[in-house]
């Protein structure tokens, strides 16, 4: 998660207006849904990495792997698809089979182009989701939602949550490094008390934080809603170019097949 | 003298706690003057600090802010607050924005700034607190004297007449104290009253133009710290002698 925030400050299209990059990367989203093909969904995978790598300068190796972990975990997902369970043999012709004593594993090309589908189209989803992640810090999202006019109160809940996620990470360190400085990892029983004590200490550590920020939102002539300056940003042709050729592309490819 | 805050006899108590934080607490706070306040752990510094600009009110006894007493309408708590600013202890406690720019924004808005002047303030702020470098940095990947500074560049940017700053240098290295220390010059030279709480006794000697001694949520001692310096009984009364003349003798402080 540190990560990700450390590249959506540092990538060269950080300072583009939020909605042109949150506009592509839902474009490109909804092509993978809509058009449902593997290739599509395939080639919108391609595509965002070209965009990470070539337009917002992040590293292809990174981008690549959270694309392959995402894989990784959507297959497991699938199985359930690819694969089916059952005791007794599948009756059908050209199902692969595999006999486990009273249990048959099965499996056939309609499952499995289903299974490759889903998993295609999702990728292409999650790469475009990817995308958004890496290069647009949260604040800048939360920006964006209230331009589109979310309700202030989500708004504000969203912010407080993404600042306090790190504060509490930060207490959550220091506890933790604290007992285990007292030993308090050193064996199973103890670390399971001792993570017992920190979680319920962090409880007490966040609900007194809410109360000291709320002395501090007051000081500052607080009157309910959290209202800050929208921020300033700039327009980027060459995104705005290569987002529309990998939605150009995606369609190509559809009507390709 | 004219006093820009002035407490009368305030007694507070905490829920739930035996003590008062404040008991019969009187003091008047000089307009103009770099003010410091000094006094040990849970002395009511903080305490006498969150009744100057109306986060608490007195359960008895009263203040005046300008010579009338504070209006706790809704009001009256804004136009207060416009007034007094406080930078808090810990400036994690205070930066609620992921961006430092927007954190700065929030007093200006809610003075009912239009965003033209918001934004000028938040320059403004940000210049004087030599944080114009952060404005685009997320508040988390800061360090601590760069928090610091954001958090009071949120308070002066609210334009305030009084800044106080809540023992915000104790877990500063000497450079981040100095940096701090030079922003509070300037302000005192635009005609800005500031208090700080302060262990440091040196701030104490070499800043203040006006030293509060608090113990056990009263005043012992409001004046200038050469008087308190010069004044070996008022020294001994307020117990600052045995931390101040007897370096190295470690029994002469009793806990």
């Amino acid at each position: 998660m540190q990560v990700i925030d450390r590249y959506a400050y540092s990538n060269r299209i950080r300072q583009v207006d939020p909605a042109y990059k949150a506009a592509l990367s839902v474009a490109v989203l909804l092509l993978c849904l809509v058009l449902n093909e593997p290739l599509v969904g395939l080639a919108a995978a391609a595509g965002m990495w070209l965009l990470a790598v070539g337009v917002a300068g992040l590293p292809g190796r990174t981008f690549g792997q959270m694309l392959f972990a995402e894989a990784f975990f959507l297959t497991l997902v699938t199985a359930g698809v690819a694969v089916s369970i059952g005791f007794g043999a599948p009756g059908d012709a050209g199902r692969y089979a595999l006999r486990l004593g009273p249990v048959w594993l099965s499996s056939g090309p309609e499952s499995l182009s289903l299974a490759a589908r889903l998993v295609t189209r999702a990728l292409g989803g999650a790469a475009a989701m990817n995308f958004l992640a890496m290069t647009t810090p949260l604040v800048d999202l939360i920006d964006l939602f209230r331009r589109l006019g979310l309700p202030a109160a989500l708004i504000d809940v969203m912010a407080l949550t993404y600042r306090f996620i790190f504060i509490l990470m930060d207490s959550l360190d220091r506890m933790y490094v604290a007992q285990n400085s007292r030993l308090g990892y050193r064996s199973w029983r103890r670390a399971l008390a001792s993570a017992g004590q920190l979680a319920a200490r962090l409880f007490i550590d966040a609900y007194q934080r809410s109360e000291r920020l709320q002395t501090a939102l007051d000081s500052r002539a607080y009157q309910g809603e959290l209202r800050v300056l929208p921020a300033a940003y700039q327009r980027d042709d060459a995104l705005l170019w290569c987002g529309f050729l990998v939605i150009v592309g995606l369609l190509v490819v559809w009507s390709a097949l | 003298m004219k006093p820009i805050i002035e407490f009368v006899d305030v007694y507070y108590r905490y829920p739930g706690q035996p003590r008062f934080a404040l008991q019969g607490f009187s003091v008047q706070v000089p307009a103009g003057e770099k003010i410091a306040v000094i006094g040990r752990n849970g002395s009511g510094k903080s305490t006498f600090f969150l009744h100057c600009n109306g986060l608490y009110r007195p359960q008895a006894g009263a203040v005046f802010y300008d010579g009338k007493p504070l209006d706790y309408s809704r009001a009256g708590l804004q136009t207060l607050r416009r007034h007094v600013g406080i930078c808090f202890q810990n400036p994690d406690d205070q930066l609620f924005s992921a961006s430092v720019a927007q954190d700065i924004s929030f007093g200006p808005l809610n003075l009912g700034l239009k965003d033209s002047e918001a934004r000028r303030r938040v320059e403004q702020a940000a210049e004087f607190c030599d944080v114009t470098g952060l404005l685009d940095r997320p508040t988390h990947a800061l360090s601590g004297g760069e928090k610091a500074r954001v958090a009071l560049a949120g308070v002066l940017a609210m334009d305030p007449d009084v800044i106080i700053v809540d023992e915000l240098m104790s877990t500063l290295d000497p450079w981040v104290r100095l940096h701090i220390i030079a922003i509070f010059e300037r302000l005192h030279r635009h005609g800005k009253t500031l208090m700080l709480a302060t262990h440091d006794l040196t701030v104490v000697e070499s800043w203040a133009t006006y030293v509060i001694v608090m113990a056990a949520g009263r005043t012992l001692f409001a004046g200038s710290p050469a008087t308190l310096l010069s004044d070996a009984a008022l020294l001994h009364e307020t117990g600052l002698e045995h931390v101040w003349s007897r370096a190295g003798e470690w029994t002469a402080v009793s806990l």
